[in-house]
């Protein structure tokens, strides 16, 4: 019966919203388009702008008319795609696969350049007028250790010269033993000092190093490979990745129904010296308030002053990917100074359905103060009603971006890899 | 006498199935408790981050197949064996027979024939 009224509760609080603002989210009654392989709200329209073209992360378009995508995986021996859709029907009819050898999440442009992030580098090309950059990039920023686990290097500018990479922890909870139940936390983690934050750069100096012109920006960040300046707040934001298995390690105090839902997947506005409180404590929105991590003395009660409070948390394990403002006015009012979060979805919620696989919309103001509750812009992209094991997701949103026009764009990995355009075409 | 080794033959039988389906329940109790959360329920792991478990040949091989990976995690992958995100812990703290239940159930299920390991095909492999 419990369970009953907590699957309740889960399916609740899941529903869009419709906030204050007005704006109304995906209408959950509306069927979904399987070979377009998503839904929008009223008055938005989407095409399949690119299709089968591998393993693409973080895309940016740019004002040439192009379209880059960083490939997580090489494709044609490639570590990125260039795009254009010359006639404007919303598809591309070119593709040019260029980065050879390389292979990465992150991708931004900045100052005429076309940056891209491997795990261990920062690197840039001269902007091209047309189609791919030529030549080998310049090396922007190196020293960042060769790791596995949440080893993407995204990226963001604030547009005064600074660069912003996320340098994810490899760990999960900074456990003595990796991933171990019974395993303490570290206090001090040293995790912390060369990872686990965003560490800024110079954006225009070539041959920086992590160590010694990296400069740790914020820390106790998991891994926030979804992050971005809000030009109109003039602040960096991020959706760090909250911790795995606290029901499989802690089930003496999670549930595995909490241990799904748990913890928040949080959403902050970064100033300098921040500190988002990753190993020592998380955060429940349901409780709106932040706990002590297990590993280091928590039982899912006692409060943590280690830490500041997120904007909102979402539900666990969604797995935020990235995170956007738009630049222009394109999008109706409502959707023009808010954050557009992707979430590319859960696999730590079994026995449960796993969850995400979506893009949120959090109404804001032009300060940078969230307004409202959060909507989901898009889901269906799963092409399944309920995702039991992540392999049956068809796609997993990755990657946004705008265009000059205006128009957002979203990128999936799943499935050989694909980009919808999305558009505002009104009622 | 004939009558009495028939018996005693079909109680053998039903002994060994006994043992055979407390052992899978026991490797399922413990691939669920350690394992699920990541390989999924279905074995079906999460793409590009942690490796399915259906069809390996790791689980259709020698009974070292599986037995090392409990043992010593990712670092008895093999160069270019996989391609995934995440890093499996060693979970060389649980007992012989615990390893040698989960693998008995990982090389008897996902679609695998790998079939039953003993702890005595664990211990050997621990000083490895």
């Amino acid at each position: 019966m419990l369970k009953i009224i907590f699957t309740a509760v889960l399916l609740c609080s899941s529903t869009a919203t419709i906030a204050a603002s007005g704006i109304v989210g995906v209408d959950e009654a509306a069927p979904i388009d399987a070979e377009l392989g998503l839904r929008l709200p009223d008055g938005f329209k989407a095409t399949v702008f690119a299709d089968q073209i591998g393993r693409v992360r973080h895309i940016v378009a740019a004002d040439n008319g192009w379209l880059y995508g960083a490939l997580m995986r090489p494709q044609k021996g490639m570590g990125a795609v260039a795009l254009r859709d010359a006639d404007g029907d919303g598809v591309a009819e070119e593709n040019i696969f260029f980065a050879k050898g390389l292979k990465g999440t992150g991708i931004g442009i900045y100052d005429g350049y076309l940056y891209y992030g491997t795990d261990v580098s920062i690197l840039r090309w001269k902007l091209p007028e047309n189609g791919e950059p030529q030549g080998t990039p310049e090396l922007i920023a190196y020293g960042f250790a060769e790791k596995r686990q949440h080893a993407a290097k995204s990226f963001t500018f604030d547009g005064k010269g600074g660069l912003y990479v996320n340098v994810g922890a490899p760990s999960n909870a900074c456990m003595e033993k990796m991933r171990t139940k019974g395993s303490p936390g570290m206090d001090p983690c040293p995790i912390l000092e060369e990872f686990g934050g965003i560490w800024k750069f110079d954006a225009s100096k070539q041959n920086q190093q992590q160590s010694k012109e990296g400069v740790r920006y914020a820390t106790g960040i998991r891994n926030a490979v979804a992050l971005d300046w809000n030009m109109r707040a003039d602040s960096l934001y991020v959706v760090p990745h909250g911790r795995d298995q606290l029901g499989e390690f802690f089930p003496e105090y999670f549930t595995p129904e909490e241990s799904a839902e748990m913890p928040s997947e949080e959403f902050h506005r970064v100033a300098e010296g921040a500190d988002m409180g990753w190993p020592y404590s998380y955060y429940d929105h349901r409780k709106g308030e932040r706990l002590v991590m297990p590993e280091y003395g928590g039982d899912g009660k006692t409060v943590s002053d280690r830490g500041q409070k997120p904007l909102m948390g979402f539900p666990g394990h969604w797995a935020p990917n990235d995170l956007l403002f738009l630049k222009s006015d394109a999008m109706p009012e409502g959707y023009r100074m808010g954050a557009f979060i992707g979430f590319h979805g859960s696999w730590n919620r079994a026995p449960f359905p796993q969850a995400g696989y979506r893009i949120a919309y959090v109404p804001m103001d032009a300060a940078g103060n969230v307004t409202d509750d959060w909507i989901t812009f898009a889901d269906g992209f799963a092409g399944v009603e309920k995702v039991m094991s992540p392999r049956d997701a068809k796609h997993r949103p990755m990657g946004l971006t705008e265009d000059a026009n205006g128009a957002l764009y979203v990128s999936s990995l799943m499935s050989g890899g694909r980009i919808w355009k999305i558009t505002y075409e009104g009622k | 006498m004939k009558a009495s080794k028939i018996v005693f033959a079909a109680l053998a039988l039903w002994g060994t199935g006994a043992v055979a389906q407390e052992t899978d329940a026991k490797g399922e109790g413990l691939y669920k408790e350690h394992c699920a959360s990541c390989h999924q329920y279905d074995g079906g792991g999460v793409p590009m981050l942690q490796p399915e478990l259906i069809g390996k040949p790791r689980a259709n091989g020698k009974p070292g197949g599986v037995i090392d990976m409990i043992l010593f995690g990712s670092d008895a992958m093999r160069e270019n064996e996989g391609d995934y995100g995440n890093e499996m812990p060693a979970f060389s703290h649980l007992t012989d027979l615990e390893i040698a239940q989960i693998a008995t159930y990982v090389r008897t299920h996902f679609e695998n024939r790998g079939g039953p390991v003993t702890s005595d095909d664990v211990k050997p492999r621990r000083a490895r």
